[in-house]
This record gives C-alpha cells, structure tokens and sequence, in this order.
C-alpha cells in the first residue's frame, strides 16, 4: 500500500471489484476444485491459459453453492469454453 | 552667470516682438535674419541665437514667464523631444498595464488549475483516478490479446497488528490481456477469538494499475474468520485488453521478444480486530 506522502507522485487508487466481493468458503465446499486448479497451475508452470477449464469449474463450484451469484459463463470470459471446445486455439 | 540674464533678455525681447507682429506669416528666413547680424557674434554666435529661436516658438505657445525657470514636465525645451517624451510615457502606460494584466491572469490561471486538471484527469484518465466503467459486456466480448504475456506476482501484507496469517496460494501467473485468470490466498486465524478483517489491494507499477481489474475478490469487505479456521480467499481479475494498445506500456516496461511483462499485485490486510460476543 503506497503510504508515502510524496507530493507529485500520482498515488494508486484501488477500484472496489465488478462484481463486489466473494463470501468466504468457510466450509470448504469447493475444496477440492480449488485443489485441481492449484495442481494444473503448478503443472503447466503457472500459466493461466491453461488452466482455464479449472477455474471455469471452481467457479461454477461456488456457483451451485450460492458462494457466488448465479452468472452465465460468458459474461466471466469463459465464452469460448461453453460450447466444449478447448483452447487450444493459438 | 551673466549670461543667463542675457538670453532671458533676448526672449523676452523677441517673444515681445512676435506678438507685435502676430499676423504676420514668419517665414523662417525672416526670423533668422536677426541672428544673423554682426552684433550676435559678440556674445555666442548665430548658434544661441538660433537656440533662442526655438524657445521662442515655446514663448508664443505658452503664457509662461519666460523669467521663470520651467520646473515642471517635460523637462526638455524642445518641442519634439517633447513629444517624443509623452510618446514614450504613453507606452510605458500601456506596457504596465499589460504587465499589470499577464501578472493577474497568471494568478487566476494558477487557481483555476486545480479544478481543471481534476477534470482533465478523469476524461484521460491518467493519473490513477477512475476511468469511467467497463461494462460487464465488455468482458464477454474481449478478445485475449495472445503475444504480450504479462508476469503478475503477488504478495500479501497484514498489518502488525492482525494476526492472521496471510500468504498467496501461488508467487506468480502469467497471463495475457483480455483473459480472466483466478488467484488464491490464504489466510488462517491462529487465535482463539473470531477476527474480523478487511483488505485493499495495490498493483504496481501505477500506470498498469488502471488495466487491472477485479471481477469479484475478498477485498473491501469485512472478512470474518472463526478461531483456527482456514480459508482459500480466490481473487478473479482481468487485464483490460487495451493494455496492448497503450503505447506508455511499451515504454515503461522493456518487452524484449518473448520477455513477459511483470505487474505486482499486492494484497494487504488491514486491521480491524472485533471480538464477537
């Protein structure tokens, strides 16, 4: 967090998320998904790209657990994972 | 001094001459004939003679005594200096005044200047402040942007004085403009009374700040954690595809061929310590 008091540096102002805040999964209800896409990022690397599949299913997760409002998956830019197509596409 | 007398004299004279003769058109050769005669030279000379002729148009302007010395303005006998004189102090004037007026309009500009570079902020959008809404829409049509891939590395902070543990789930992601991407944190409440948290982010480097954004994450809001519980707090954000477009980004990071371009994304949990009852 940028506490100094500089005058004439521009200073960060964070923005309050799109869609607000996420509940706390205090069950752990999505556990495992949360698991899968830990283990898929540190398989490939860390690369986001191809972890997408399971990050679309972890929040689908919380989805079904009211954990988070309901939204078509297009709208969080899964749009090209709907249809069962995998992104393989360069 | 005698002289003085002497010229004082010889206006009068002349001045008194003039006015005998006021009707008559003086031709200049006329007036300097007199000037002229042998009885001048004794006493300097056609050229004071001449000298005296131009007072003496002086004389019949004025209704001076000429015995008095002239003290006031201007200060110069003859006419065109004199006129050049008040020529110049017309300009003065008119420069002072519009010195007298850049000096004003500076100041007023000088105040004026905080509200409208606020202004010019928000329209353009730099320096940090909010740039107007990106519509949920436009999340659904964003098209990746596949050849800049970006490093985010993330961090967390707590404050001294929480005592969560705190740490991210993963020190780095790379993705690319234009793709959602999923984060995770964890915290854990190590004591034995319900703490309550909240938290606000940071991302640096500045300029790449107002590209990022956050779809849904745990920040902003208060958190609550139960004695020695767990938790996995996701963040899901986005790079705004124009990214790619802004040519500062170019200049600001160095993107050397396949290099990524690295941001910093830095959680910080801030106190707020609440002991339910």
């Amino acid at each position: 967090m940028s506490t100094a008091m500089n005058f004439g540096t521009k200073s960060f102002q964070p923005r309050p998320p799109e869609k607000g805040s996420f509940p706390l999964d205090h069950f752990g209800e999505c556990k495992s998904f949360k698991e899968k896409f830990m283990k898929c990022l540190h398989d490939n690397y860390f690369e986001n790209a191809l972890c997408r599949n399971e990050s679309k299913e972890y929040l689908e997760c919380r989805m079904e657990r009211k954990l988070m409002l309901q939204e078509p998956l297009e709208k969080l830019g899964f749009g090209d994972l709907i249809g069962g197509k995998s992104e393989a596409k360069k | 001094m005698g002289g003085v007398w002497h010229t004082a004299w010889r206006r009068l004279f002349f001045c008194g001459w003039h006015s005998f003769h006021r009707g008559s058109t003086a031709r200049p050769a006329e007036r300097v004939e007199p000037f002229l005669r042998p009885e001048w030279n004794g006493i300097g000379g056609a050229e004071r003679g001449l000298r005296l002729l131009g007072t003496w148009k002086r004389c019949n302007l004025g209704a001076r005594d000429p015995a008095v010395q002239p003290s006031r303005r201007p200060k110069s006998s003859n006419p065109f200096r004199r006129a050049q004189e008040e020529e110049w102090r017309r300009r003065n004037k008119t420069a002072l005044t519009y010195v007298a007026a850049v000096a004003v309009g500076m100041l007023g500009v000088s105040y004026a200047a905080v509200p409208l570079y606020r202004l010019y902020c928000q329209t353009t959008g730099l320096g940090g402040s909010v740039v107007a809404g990106h519509a949920s829409d436009q999340i659904e049509n964003m098209v990746p942007v596949k050849d800049r891939i970006i490093k985010v590395t993330f961090n967390a902070d707590v404050h001294a004085s929480l005592q969560w543990n705190f740490r991210p789930q993963q020190t780095e992601i790379f993705v690319v403009p234009g793709e959602t991407a999923l984060a995770f944190y964890k915290a854990k409440n190590p004591t034995d009374k319900p703490v309550i948290g909240i938290s606000t982010y940071n991302v640096v480097p500045f300029e790449a700040g107002q590209y990022f954004n956050k779809i849904q994450c745990f920040c902003f809001e208060e958190q609550r954690l139960n004695p020695q519980e767990e938790v996995d707090m996701p963040v899901f954000f986005y790079i705004d595809p124009e990214f790619a477009e802004d040519p500062r980004m170019i200049k600001t990071f160095l993107c050397r061929g396949e290099d990524p371009i690295w941001i910093h994304f830095e959680e910080e949990f801030s106190i707020q310590q609440a002991t339910l009852v």
